[in-house]
């Protein structure tokens, strides 16, 4: 079997509201394996969502580790992380967050800009990306001439155009429709099958969590079994 | 092959920055229109304490009653004066305080002077030879800056009459010539006999005005005058026209500090401006800079955006309002539109510079407190301002 991706161990976060003490994840434990498709299910406040921010690396857990590719994320600083994040992780949220004055192509190349990529390889990548999913004809369009659905798209687009191995997805789904979450999910699921990308899905909704090729539930932030 | 825009760096700057085009206009505006006020208020600053020097003012004494500038001087001083090694010509120069077609004050001044002594002692007024020779010839003949006689549209060969306010009665003289070249075209010359006659022959003159012959006799000139009229009736103070203006400036009382303040409170103001609007250009922008840092933006770079948007606003606001105030005072008519208050009014490389610094802190400045908060800014805590 290949080395997982994400080797999560005893992953405790623990959140102070006020003076009242709120865990988060309680000793979590998880392998994830490189070409895993994984919903991660559960309830508001579940602690899904924090899973998902400390395997992006935009959060840190109170103790315990969590290895991405081998690289323990929790021991990185600031700066090492925000290139960690760079080059390793693709995020797409829930809505969607496309800067509204930039067009398609270029909400996409904005990670390219931290690389040392010369512009025809950045136009070469963008493209490719837009292509992906199905919106090279939507490149010179603003997130407001677009639909729900392709404003997702693009923002899938600007998930991969770094080709990390880890895609993060928090309720990508949460603010479409059924045709658009469909269409959504495919891409996903494409990505898995076709570029061998890892994914990882937060979703409340059955339906879509069904689209993974595993699904796993949180509850007071534990692992069930 | 795809045709698209590929984005820079600039770019996305100068988009976020017109994001909001009428807030852009109006933080630009305000800038532009502080800056220019700072500009013309230190323009003014420099007119009025840094008075431009005339042409022979290096060699030029004023010599004035020592116990103040309203004392007269006996005219007899005059002859002992001109016997002083070193002086090349003398002439009184006697305040009349006329008021011209009964305006409620006087726009210009009146001065009673030797026709003869015009040209060796403020030689730098040019006129025609015709108007000096009328100037000699005529005891009610008067010369008029060209600034005057703009605004009043008098010309050579007219008369004008003018009450004192000094001295009983009125005086009706007639524009032998109108001068120019001096740093304020705007005073009329009139002959002391005239005045002297109208008067009744007081035997007095409000000061001395005197030329040496070189710079080297400037301060001999000056001790040997003080000291032969030391303990006499009438002390005097001779002194050096730069000296002599710059006590006169020192009436008008703390002008300088009237104006550092309102300049201070003007770039105070414009701080406060500036860091509010930055601050709610950033705040409404809160979620796009957490998804930044989520795609790998680092603090410093997300400073760098906030300082150069905040930097392009005080930039573009300095452009126009110093560029503004240079175009207007250098190529408008500062005597209209000042109505002769100033003469010249001009924005020096200093003035120019001390306003663009201010517009570089004020975008340095203003990018701080927003720069700190998006510092500070977990991207959770950014991420959770989106839903």
């Amino acid at each position: 079997m290949a080395e997982p991706i994400v080797q999560i161990r005893e992953l405790t976060k623990l959140y102070a509201q006020g003076e009242i003490q709120v865990t988060a994840l309680d000793r979590v434990s998880l392998d994830i394996a490189p070409g895993e498709f994984l919903s991660l299910m559960g309830p508001s406040g579940s602690g899904k969502s924090t899973l998902l921010h400390i395997i992006a690396g935009v959060d840190r857990p109170t103790s315990g580790v969590c290895l991405v590719q081998g690289v323990d994320v929790t021991k990185l600083n600031e700066s090492q992380l925000a290139d960690w994040r760079n080059h390793n992780v693709g995020f797409i949220f829930q809505t969607f967050n496309l800067i509204p004055v930039l067009t398609a192509a270029e909400n996409v190349e904005l990670p390219l800009l931290l690389t040392q990529m010369g512009r025809a390889q950045r136009r070469r990548q963008v493209a490719t990306a837009l292509e992906l999913v199905g919106l090279a004809d939507r490149a010179k369009h603003l997130p407001r001439q677009l639909s729900g659905g392709q404003e997702q798209r693009v923002a899938i687009a600007r998930a991969l155009v770094t080709d990390p191995a880890l895609i993060v997805a928090d309720e990508p789904t949460g603010n479409l429709d059924s045709h658009s979450a469909h269409e959504v999910l495919g891409v996903l699921q494409l990505l898995r099958q076709e570029a061998g990308k890892t994914v990882i899905m937060v979703t409340h909704d059955p339906k879509a969590a069904a689209f993974g090729t595993r699904q796993i539930h949180l509850e007071k932030g534990e692992l069930l079994p | 092959m795809l045709h698209f825009s590929i984005v820079t760096l600039p770019t996305f700057i100068l988009k976020n920055a017109l994001r909001n085009k009428r807030r852009a206009l109006l933080s630009v505006s305000s800038v532009a229109v502080s800056l220019f006020l700072l500009v013309t208020l230190q323009v003014a600053l420099r007119e009025l304490t840094l008075p431009p020097p005339s042409a022979g003012a290096e060699l030029r004494v004023a010599v004035r009653n020592k116990i103040s500038l309203t004392n007269l001087l006996p005219a007899r001083q005059r002859t002992v004066i001109e016997k002083i090694p070193g002086v090349a010509a003398v002439s009184p120069f006697t305040w009349f305080g006329g008021r011209y077609q009964n305006e409620e004050g006087m726009s210009f001044a009146q001065f009673a002077m030797d026709p003869a002594k015009l040209q060796s002692v403020f030689g730098e007024a040019k006129m025609n030879l015709d108007g000096y020779e009328k100037f000699a010839a005529a005891r009610d003949a008067c010369v008029l800056g060209k600034i005057t006689a703009d605004k009043y549209h008098l010309k050579v060969g007219d008369s004008m009459t003018l009450a004192s306010t000094v001295y009983p009665g009125s005086l009706t003289f007639h524009i032998a010539g109108i001068y120019s070249g001096t740093p304020d075209d705007r005073n009329m010359l009139f002959r002391q006999d005239y005045l002297d006659e109208s008067i009744g022959q007081p035997g007095y003159v409000g000061m001395w005005w005197l030329k040496v012959k070189c710079a080297d006799d400037m301060a001999p000139v000056i001790k040997a005058i003080n000291a032969a009229f030391a303990n006499t009736s009438a002390e005097v103070r001779a002194e050096s026209e730069r000296n002599f203006q710059l006590g006169f400036i020192s009436m008008l009382g703390n002008v300088k500090a009237l104006i550092a303040s309102i300049s201070t409170v003007v770039v105070f103001t414009l701080v406060l401006v500036s860091a509010s609007t930055m601050s709610m250009a950033v705040r409404e922008r809160f979620r796009e800079l957490a998804i930044l840092k989520a795609l790998g933006f680092r603090r410093r770079e997300l400073f760098a955006f906030i300082l150069a948007e905040s930097f392009g606003l005080a930039v573009a606001g300095a452009l126009l309002g110093i560029g503004g105030a240079y175009s207007l005072y250098t190529f408008g008519d500062i005597g209209k539109m000042t109505q002769g208050i100033f003469v010249s009014f001009e924005v020096t490389p200093r003035i120019m510079g001390l306003a663009g610094l201010v517009a570089v802190l004020l975008g340095v400045v203003s990018a701080l407190a927003p720069s700190l908060s998006v510092a500070r800014m977990s991207v959770v805590d950014g991420l959770k301002t989106l839903d």
